[in-house]
């Protein structure tokens, strides 16, 4: 169509500045020159066939889209981010439903009144037992303390240099393992039987 | 500033230097010492003929202790309470699983044992698979146990010398060594005499690991120290013969240690004695001052 339109152009152009003549060898059936379509006139506009081609147009609007993009993702992001973890339950405070069963209470039993008197008793006699242990657990600490005291002090009377050596903390010390008292001893050269165990635990991640 | 401050260095510098020790005198100015180390330097090269040596020996002793291997026997009222508790908590308890397991196979038994018994009825329910019962397998789980032999508890019916570690399993047990102290030859807490340049642990340490046993190779005691601080000191003074102006007596500091691991055997004249049997061995004098901290917890 824009060739027709320059073809037009052409012509009122020609018919206005031409001479008339009868020269047509070279000259088209239209009366002005015209070489074929790839050879426009001067006087034409330029539009050669690479720059009429459509798809170059979107290389600017591409990248800001995806941009664009990425942007709203991003936000979305940070939404979800804002949002507090959620809290990890804490199983022992829930009791398990199966505990909560009828079936599996226990027949309350009838104790005799000589039964409630005697633990009743027992009770009380254990109470008395725990005082006195306690009384003499706190006395003998005491006398540790305090033998601990007479020894810094004598220590400070002989020498500076030694108390203040004493009184540094020891970091070799911790951490402090030991095997506390079993019901048996150990046994020499025991083999302990092999097991497999399934762990069922729930790990819980935030 | 230089003059208080080099009047302050002097006591403790003489001290470090010519490894005196004070007398019994009031320190009034032991408490600028964080300033004397900057006079230290400046005063490096004061006079070494300053200062009278403390009259004190000092040694370092170390209390080590086998800690009780096994639980203690129960006197009657703790007997009688464990016994108390147990019934209570089974009482407030609910049914276990196993328990429960227990109770349906019961049932089951006595309905298959019952004279209108469907046993079509039953298998449609469990699958008829054969299911092993609670009560059979509480027997196999017995009889595993049986086939398990514990170490036995008490150990010394035999009679277990003293020198053994192995001595009573429920007690704590102390460290003894007869060393020759003056004259005599005692029996108390291995010590070793302070030398110049080391902390009273390090004297301690150097008297565990110089016992006769260990120098042979034969007893390897291996201890940890609980700390730089000694637990108690004895102070007594020599008899009038030894004593001069120099040495009036000797300061022995204690410093406690738990025994990690050790191999003892019995030639060496070692004793692991609980506290209540420290009497027969100690000096009464000596035995006051160690009872303190020997704590029997």
């Amino acid at each position: 169509m824009s060739i027709a339109v320059s073809r037009a152009l052409c012509r009122v152009l020609s018919r206005q500045t031409a001479v008339p003549t009868n020269v047509s060898s070279l000259m088209g059936v239209d009366g002005h020159v015209s070489q074929g379509p790839w050879f426009a006139s001067v006087l034409t506009l330029k539009t050669s066939a690479p720059l009429r081609a459509e798809p170059k147009k979107k290389k600017k609007v591409d990248p800001r889209r995806e941009q664009m993009v990425r942007e709203r993702l991003k936000k979305k992001l940070k939404k979800l981010e804002r949002v507090p973890p959620e809290l990890i339950p804490i199983e022992d405070f829930t009791t398990p439903a199966k505990y909560m069963d009828e079936t599996r209470v226990r027949g309350a039993p009838q104790l005799p009144f000589e039964e409630s008197e005697r633990r009743a008793l027992l009770l009380k006699e254990w109470s008395r037992y725990k005082q006195t242990q306690h009384r003499a657990e706190m006395e003998a600490v005491g006398l540790a303390v305090e033998a601990q005291r007479e020894a810094l002090e004598e220590l400070r009377l002989e020498s500076e240099e030694l108390y203040q050596a004493a009184l540094r903390p020891d970091p070799l010390l911790f951490p402090f393992n030991h095997q506390g008292p079993s019901y048996t001893p150990p046994k020499a050269q025991y083999e302990a039987p092999e097991g497999k165990y399934n762990n069922i635990t729930k790990v819980y991640t935030q | 500033m230089a003059a208080p401050c080099s009047r302050m260095a002097n006591r403790p510098l003489w001290r470090f230097i010519t490894n005196v020790r004070r007398t019994g005198l009031k320190h009034t100015g032991v408490r600028q010492i964080s300033l004397s180390s900057a006079c230290r330097a400046a005063t490096q090269t004061r006079s070494k003929t300053e200062g009278v040596p403390s009259p004190w020996k000092l040694y370092g002793a170390v209390c080590l202790q086998r800690l009780p291997v096994i639980s203690q026997e129960r006197n009657p009222i703790e007997d009688q309470f464990a016994e108390l508790m147990h019934q209570m908590e089974l009482e407030r308890s609910l049914l276990s699983d196993h328990e429960q397991r227990l109770l349906e196979d019961s049932e089951r038994m006595t309905r298959k044992q019952a004279d209108n018994y469907d046993s079509d009825e039953e298998e449609a329910d469990y699958g008829g698979q054969e299911t092993i019962t609670a009560q059979d397998q509480e027997d196999t789980w017995e009889q595993k146990l049986k086939h398990f032999q514990p170490a036995l508890r008490d150990r010394d019916v035999g009679g277990t010398p003293l020198g053994s570690v192995e001595r009573c399993l429920g007690d704590s047990l102390v460290l003894l060594v007869q060393q020759t102290v003056g004259k005599e030859t005692i029996w108390l807490l291995p010590q070793a005499q302070w030398e110049a340049g080391e902390t009273l642990r390090q004297t301690a340490e150097r008297g565990l690991s110089s016992l006769p046993g260990q120098l042979c190779g034969e007893a390897d005691f291996k201890a940890t120290f609980l700390g730089n601080t000694p637990c108690g000191v004895y102070r007594y003074t020599f008899p009038k013969e030894v004593r001069t102006e120099r040495c009036v007596g000797a300061k022995v500091f204690f410093f406690k240690a738990f025994l990690s691991a050790g191999s003892a055997s019995q030639k060496e004249p070692f004793l692991w004695v609980k506290k209540t049997e420290l009497q027969r061995y100690l000096k009464p004098p000596y035995l006051e001052k160690v009872d303190r901290f020997i704590l029997n917890l």
